[in-house]
């Protein structure tokens, strides 16, 4: 029986998928995409109402008003695709994965029909260094800080043969002891401040914290929550965010791998 | 429901619960939940009891709060969760209660505070002790476990006393994430209940928010057309398939028979892109709504679903009967984490854990819904209550699973998918669905597309509490196996 088993695994076709397919993408993510060409106030009107959780709003910045999407707190519930067909599509695409929480926010100006860009990224040497001191092998400590557990199954489809994180030289630990990277899902709720705390202060420097997920990111629809204290980055300093409600186990490799600043060296345009 | 009539008679509605409970009809009636809410302007405090009366049906009991409340923890261990909940979360006093120790708000919470009841002001932090229950003896230890565990797991913390490998005493304590979900629903409009929903267990979030909408539906009196019936069922068993697969996968590997549970992981993960690409949404997010469901079937992808439904289905029995087959997975299995017929239904346990331990309840038989009315399909059971019974209910559900989806694909007719239905109405209802996990109830209230109250009851809060007697008596080296056959929600538990 054990041979059975052994001839299936031999026979069973390839499920791998490349790493240039997973890099950046977004499919099955609900994620959408903004096209500033056919952006109008109405639109950014209607979508900004619809968002049950204020990911789309319109602000003013400077006297001009722009409409401000934040990735962190996009929960891909898919309204905004039905109040604005014309100018919001499903994203196939994501590369803000594993970025700065600026970096998850993008700003129109709707009515010249452009993105602005309101602050040029700075590079941060600092990561750069730990990611050069790491290398390619990276060890990962995963831990819930009050999620729902959506999180968690995604990330648990990491290690399925179609997507095997192990091949980038990236692996689960047991212990955040024997961890480089914390992954750090949900909101922080009050019950789990001291261990998320507890569990940072046990990792050895040099050290990353990436916040994953809408209540990773912002705290999502618990941001208000009396039993949550609030996102990641209010209990622990975090390094990279990656949004999504859940992200995709793309979205997570991109993001994981990104804040490593790899998807370049791996999957080059 | 007759609480007039039941006034006439003098008769408090706890004791007409405690009665039904006891039970002189054939056989006993079963504590569904107990929960509470200020009804109302005039706010008025209120205990709701669901019993599932044999013949008979859920039934709602609703006691006014006027002073303590009799604890119905003397007649069913299953009140007692319940009632702790109650204590916390409106600070109603529980008389006759045997432990009132915290339960979903630590001791880090200003122990006034019952969030229910007051407002969201920043709360000081507290420091009291939590005090374990202790075994004494010569050669007793305590083992800590969490709430950070070693693998990709949800946080839950676990104290075993232990003399030698010998588990003698589990306590759980859990709640470590505690959202206050069922608070963020009241004032919420009725259209995003399904959002907060689905947040509640991430695994088997379109469970909860079918529930959810199916709440609001029977408070409504709307009917939903047929073709979103069957999308919800499909959506349903699928669900169910995928979270079977992926455990027995896990019981394989925690017994380190790691290529069969790398199999069942790529089986489920087939799963999930063959329902994304049916439906645009890996967990079905998003589509269970008020009403029916928001996204449709794609016609040009069912042919293809039906296919990788089919394929997974065989693929798995497969697999699972080399695992089971297996002497060396046997031996772990058998035997390992007894849960006993009796104790299972004095905790009234649900689902999976119940149908191993030969205790017949499943929502979609006995209470049917949706498309579930009018269908015969079998509920399997087994009444040796081990890790290896509920392996065996998980397998032979997957094939019951399956077929159901592929009946319901073939009987998919071209219609509508969504039904719009008056909401400027007062409105008061609720729902059961048979999760993955068991029996999920949604219980709502509110008036002109607001909630006021939205209670669930979740079938992890429900079978918690039957783990500790299930690794009482067992090596300690066996609990992550046998607390992975019984594969609860710690979110959902802890909402």
């Amino acid at each position: 029986m054990i041979f059975d088993v052994i001839r299936r695994s031999l026979q069973a076709p390839q499920r791998l998928i490349p790493a240039e397919e997973l890099l950046g993408h977004a499919a099955g993510s609900r994620m959408p995409e903004f096209d500033p060409a056919h952006l109008t106030r109405e639109i950014a009107r209607a979508v900004s109402d619809v968002c049950p959780t204020a990911a789309l709003k319109i602000v003013e910045v400077n006297g001009r008003q722009l409409l401000r999407m934040d990735y962190g707190e996009c929960i891909g519930c898919g309204r905004c695709l039905e109040a604005g067909p014309q100018a919001v599509s499903v994203a196939k695409k994501l590369l803000r994965c594993g970025v700065r929480r600026q970096e998850l926010v993008q700003h129109f100006d709707f009515e010249n029909h452009a993105e602005v860009i309101l602050e040029a990224p700075s590079p941060e040497i600092a990561k750069e260094e730990i990611s050069r001191l790491l290398g390619r092998a990276l060890n990962v400590r995963q831990l819930d800080a009050g999620s729902c557990n959506g999180c968690e199954s995604e990330i648990t489809a990491l290690t399925n043969p179609y997507y095997d994180l192990e091949r980038f030289g990236i692996h689960f630990v047991a212990s955040p002891k024997h961890a480089d990277m914390l992954l750090v899902t949900g909101p922080v709720t009050r019950n789990m401040a001291v261990a998320v705390k507890q569990t940072y202060e046990a990792m050895p420097a040099p050290k990353l914290v990436v916040a994953v997920g809408a209540c990773g990111c912002s705290g999502g629809i618990f941001a208000v929550s009396h039993a949550v204290v609030g996102p990641v980055d209010k209990v622990i300093p975090v390094d990279g965010y990656i949004p999504g409600c859940p992200p995709t186990p793309s979205m997570l490799i991109t993001g994981i791998l990104q804040v490593l600043r790899k998807p370049r060296e791996l999957a080059p345009d | 429901m007759s609480t007039a009539s039941q006034k006439s008679q003098r008769v408090s509605p706890t004791i007409e619960v405690a009665r039904l409970l006891e039970g002189a009809q054939p056989s006993p009636a079963r504590l569904v939940c107990i929960f509470g809410s200020v009804d109302g302007l005039q706010r008025r405090p209120v205990v709701r009891y669901i019993v599932d009366v044999p013949g008979e049906g859920y039934r709602v009991v609703t006691e006014p709060v006027e002073g303590p409340i009799p604890s119905l923890t003397g007649i069913t261990a299953a009140a007692a969760w319940y009632e702790r909940e109650l204590h916390d979360q409106f600070g109603f006093e529980i008389a006759g209660h045997p432990d009132l120790r915290r339960l979903l708000l630590h001791e880090n919470w200003p122990g006034n505070f019952h969030p229910m009841l007051d407002s969201n002001e920043p709360l000081n932090w507290a420091d009291e002790p939590y005090t374990f229950l202790k075994v004494d003896g010569e050669g007793v230890s305590e083992v800590a476990v969490g709430p950070v565990h070693a693998g990709v797991i949800e946080p839950g913390h676990f104290r075993f006393s232990v003399m030698g490998d010998n588990v003698l005493f589990l306590e759980l304590r859990h709640f470590y994430t505690h959202k206050g979900t069922e608070k963020l629903f009241q004032g919420a409009p009725l259209m995003n209940g399904p959002i907060i929903a689905e947040s509640v267990s991430g695994d088997n979030c379109f469970s909860h928010a079918v529930a959810y909408c199916q709440a609001v539906e029977q408070a409504h009196a709307a009917l939903v057309p047929r073709r979103a019936e069957l999308i919800r069922l499909i959506g349903l068993e699928l669900e169910r398939m995928m979270a079977h697969i992926a455990d027995v996968g896990a019981l394989s590997g925690d017994v380190a028979f790691a290529v069969p549970a790398a199999y069942c992981s790529r089986i489920k993960e087939d799963l999930l892109q063959a329902g994304s690409r049916v439906i645009g949404s890996r967990y079905w997010r998003g589509v269970a709504v008020p009403g029916g469901v928001a996204r449709d079937i794609n016609p040009a992808a069912a042919e293809a679903f039906h296919q990788a439904v089919t394929q997974a289905a065989d693929e798995f029995a497969k697999m699972a009967s080399i695992i089971i087959e297996r002497p060396s997975v046997q031996s772990r299995f058998e035997t390992a984490g007894v849960l006993r017929r009796q104790v299972a239904a004095d905790l009234g346990v649900v689902g999976i854990v119940a149908r191993a331990s030969d205790v017949d309840l499943d929502v979609r038989r006995d209470h049917p819904y949706g498309a579930y009315q009018g269908l015969t399909f079998d509920v399997p059971t087994l009444h040796y209550g081990d890790v290896l019974a509920r392996a065996r209910v998980r397998i032979a559900e997957t094939a019951v699973s399956a077929q159901l989806i592929l009946n319901a694909l073939e009987q998919l007719q071209p219609g509508p998918i969504r039904t719009e239905f008056r909401t400027d109405v007062a409105f008061e209802g609720f729902s059961a669905v048979e999760s993955a996990r068991g029996e999920l109830l949604y219980w709502v209230r509110g008036e002109n597309r607001r909630l006021e109250r939205c209670y669930i009851k979740s079938p992890s809060f429900q079978n918690w509490p039957a783990l500790p007697h299930a690794v009482a008596g067992n090596v300690i080296a066996d609990f992550p196996l046998i607390n992975k056959s019984f594969n609860l929600s710690y979110s959902g538990c802890d909402r």
